[in-house]
């Protein structure tokens, strides 16, 4: 009877200590705060968000950051919708640039500036023009995360073949016009591509100074209508045109993975330029097999390169959650846009890195050594003018914007006139903006 | 039978139709329903409806280019991608329907296109519309022919995605009407032979009326599936070169979900809804008065 007695409490002690370490685990988790975090990211790009969640969580034990893919922007955006301000709503949400406007009058938010001055979080050292696409009336809505900008992509090889000289830091349209009638002459094919993609066309519009829409590009207030049928406007039709026309242009079309079919051209050495995000750098960098030119956007001659928008996207934060969970959330975008992060984020994906202190690290400073073209991206944003052309515009109807662009730029491709498929552009632009302010109450 | 008797007999069968209501209910009446509802409002931009408006939604549509080069392209490209699916199809059913060796591996062949999805099929024919590696321009660069944007020109770019959609669908319509073609009874043809009828003749009387109802059970099943095309415009085009291939189903897809006008969307709904329904009906028509005068 003894002798159990022992043997009992010898097992119970046992199973206690087994169990207890587990119990106190469970605990310590639960105790931390969960924060969920949104993203659009795929392939490479989902690998390092998840590295930089993982380092994240490894690097404290307050709060665990899950993050959840929801498709790519456009998919995930009317999802936020569809829970925003409900507590099935995400702690974080990553979002596109052009999703601003709708986030930011959506109800379903706080805006970042309220909650950097309660967590005393400075912005200080992250890029002041990258700020400011997210900056509405001095307020800071989101948090830049990704950000990129579009550049002019050349083959270096074939322009030395064809005995043409490597192109300016800041080209113009007729200089990339002649490299290509140069490209054609000696290969007897269409050597360059200008996608028929809206973003192309706002960007290349921003580079001459000129806003899309009126009251400051729809950032002192509510944008009511299109500006763009003019002189800058036309600039941008009519080079596509003189392309177009000599033959020189190669046009992908507007479907889905047209920009996909553009860059896998170049690298296979069937296109010699063409413009893109500096976000393919990483990929370019990776598929081409010759030397790799990269510059700023083109501009026309007589104007003078006022710079790009920053793309991309940014991390929003949804309204009405605990404070503990809105303190984890900063705690994780402090961690997400220090210089460390945002160095290794860069060369992992090649988008910018937004922390003014991450191009004085080593990692960033050897890859910039080891590959020079990584310069250019970041020395065209450093030249970019701080102005309402620059900031990019802000409206609901961005996509359908893009699409009248697109179809002008299509159109003009397929021999329509200039100065009437502007006009159309413009009319229908601002249609639509009237039809969105109708819909949103302003 | 008592009163009660066919009362409780009708509770039953209420009882056992319950669980469909319900689905059917839940899944196909309530959004149909809603839908309507939406296309008298004007919604916000997360589509929630703010007042209603009346046939401003519809008045709206019709007056706008790009609804009506949807709408135009949408009948165009049902009607070409029917008729030339179930053209094909059917020679393609005649050909494969002979008794010889290896023809199996032919069926096989003809009815592949049904194991591929629209994504795969998409990326495989973007491939071959590439303006300078595809291998449509490859062909016409051999036989000296003038280059075609297949993807960026507002005719042509119609005419790939018919292609590509008819390709897509071969498979399916050509095992179907295989099968009623071998169901057809031999000794028809047999009495034919003997009375010394063309292969053009057979194919007329026997063939031909023999496989009637499958034919009209392809067309309808193609007419709906080509209504409610989205892949294929997705990928190879996205609805451009300036809406020229932008199908309605595509078109209520942007409006909803990307340009977030769920009013305007629904308003294209209710007539795309209108649209079949009509369709089915004239199909419907037709195919009665048809087995009517058959009847006689």
């Amino acid at each position: 009877m003894f002798r159990n007695t022992t043997k009992y409490v010898a097992l119970a002690t046992i199973g206690l200590g087994a169990v207890l370490p587990l119990t106190q685990v469970h605990a310590a988790d639960t105790k931390r705060q969960n924060i969920v975090f949104w993203h659009s990211m795929t392939g490479q790009n989902a690998q390092a968000i998840d590295r930089v969640v993982n380092d994240y969580n490894a690097s404290q034990t307050k709060y665990k950051v899950i993050p959840e893919f929801q498709g790519q922007y456009v998919e995930a955006l009317p999802k936020f919708l569809s829970v925003g301000g409900t507590s099935k709503a995400p702690d974080l949400f990553q979002s596109n640039e052009i999703s601003t406007k709708q986030l930011s009058t959506s109800g379903m938010i706080e805006p970042m500036q309220t909650l950097i001055k309660k967590y005393n979080f400075s912005t200080k050292n992250l890029r002041k023009n990258i700020l400011n696409y997210y900056t509405i009336n001095g307020k800071l809505y989101s948090m830049p995360f990704n950000s990129s900008a579009p550049v002019l992509y050349y083959n270096k090889d074939a322009f030395k073949d064809a005995g043409i000289a490597d192109l300016p830091t800041s080209p113009t349209y007729e200089q990339v016009t002649d490299a290509a009638k140069k490209l054609k002459e000696k290969s007897g094919r269409a050597k360059l591509s200008i996608l028929p993609y809206g973003w192309t066309f706002e960007e290349l519009l921003a580079n001459q100074n000129q806003t899309l829409v009126n009251h400051g590009n729809g950032r002192k207030k509510t944008a009511t209508k299109a500006i763009f049928d003019n002189k800058a406007g036309k600039n941008i039709l009519n080079w596509i045109k003189t392309n177009a026309d000599a033959g020189t242009l190669v046009d992908y079309g507007t479907g889905a993975n047209a920009g996909d079919t553009e860059l896998s051209a170049f690298t296979s050495n069937q296109i010699d330029m063409f413009m893109n995000s500096s976000a393919s750098l990483g990929n370019i960098k990776k598929d081409a097999k010759f030397n790799v030119g990269v510059t700023y956007l083109p501009r026309p001659k007589n104007v003078k390169a006022n710079g790009v928008v920053i793309g991309g996207a940014s991390i929003w934060l949804s309204k009405g959650k605990s404070t503990k969970a809105q303190k984890g959330s900063f705690d994780f975008l402090k961690f997400a846009t220090s210089a460390k992060e945002q160095a290794q984020w860069s060369i992992d994906t090649g988008y910018f890195a937004i922390n003014n202190k991450s191009y004085d690290t080593k990692i960033l400073k050897d890859a910039f050594k080891n590959t020079p073209i990584l310069a250019a991206p970041v020395e065209q944003l450093k030249a970019t003018k701080i102005n309402a052309a620059s900031a990019g515009a802000l409206i609901t109807s961005m996509p359908k914007e893009r699409v009248n662009t697109q179809n002008a730029m299509e159109n003009v491709i397929n021999g329509k006139d200039v100065d009437s498929e502007l006009s159309k552009a413009v009319k229908q632009t601002t249609a639509d903006i009237k039809d969105a302010n109708e819909q949103s109450g302003e | 039978m008592t009163k009660t008797q066919t009362a409780h007999q009708n509770l039953l069968a209420l009882l056992l139709l319950l669980p469909s209501l319900i689905i059917l209910g839940i899944f196909v009446f309530y959004p149909m329903i809603k839908t309507f509802y939406l296309s008298t409002q004007l919604t916000d931009l997360v589509g929630n409806p703010i007042k209603f408006i009346g046939l401003k939604n519809f008045a709206n549509l019709i007056r706008s280019d790009s609804f009506i080069t949807s709408f135009t392209i949408t009948l165009i490209f049902v009607l070409f991608s029917t008729v030339l699916t179930l053209f094909i199809s059917y020679i393609m059913a005649i050909t494969a329907s002979q008794k010889m060796k290896g023809i199996a591996i032919f069926r096989t062949m003809f009815s592949s296109t049904m194991g591929v999805s629209v994504t795969v099929a998409s990326i495989l024919w973007l491939f071959m519309f590439n303006p300078q590696i595809g291998l449509f321009s490859k062909i016409l660069t051999i036989l000296h022919l003038p280059q075609i944007n297949w993807l960026s020109d507002p005719t042509w770019s119609l005419v790939a995605i018919i292609g590509t959609t008819v390709w897509m669908n071969l498979g399916f319509a050509f095992l179907v009407l295989l099968g009623a073609i071998q169901a057809i009874p031999q000794d028809l043809y047999q009495v034919a032979d003997l009375d010394g009828a063309s292969w053009w003749l057979r194919l007329r009387k026997i063939t031909l009326p023999a496989t009637r109802p499958t034919i009209f059970f392809v067309t309808v099943v193609t007419l709906i599936n080509a209504f409610q095309t989205f892949g294929q415009v997705d990928i190879l085009t996205s609805g451009g070169p300036d809406y020229h291939t932008n199908l309605l189903v595509y078109a209520i897809y942007q409006d909803a979900f990307v340009n977030h006008s769920v009013g305007r969307a629904s308003a294209q709904s209710v007539i795309l809804t209108l649209i079949i329904m009509l369709f089915t009906m004239i199909q419907f028509y037709v195919k009665n008065k048809r087995e009517g005068r058959n009847a006689k």
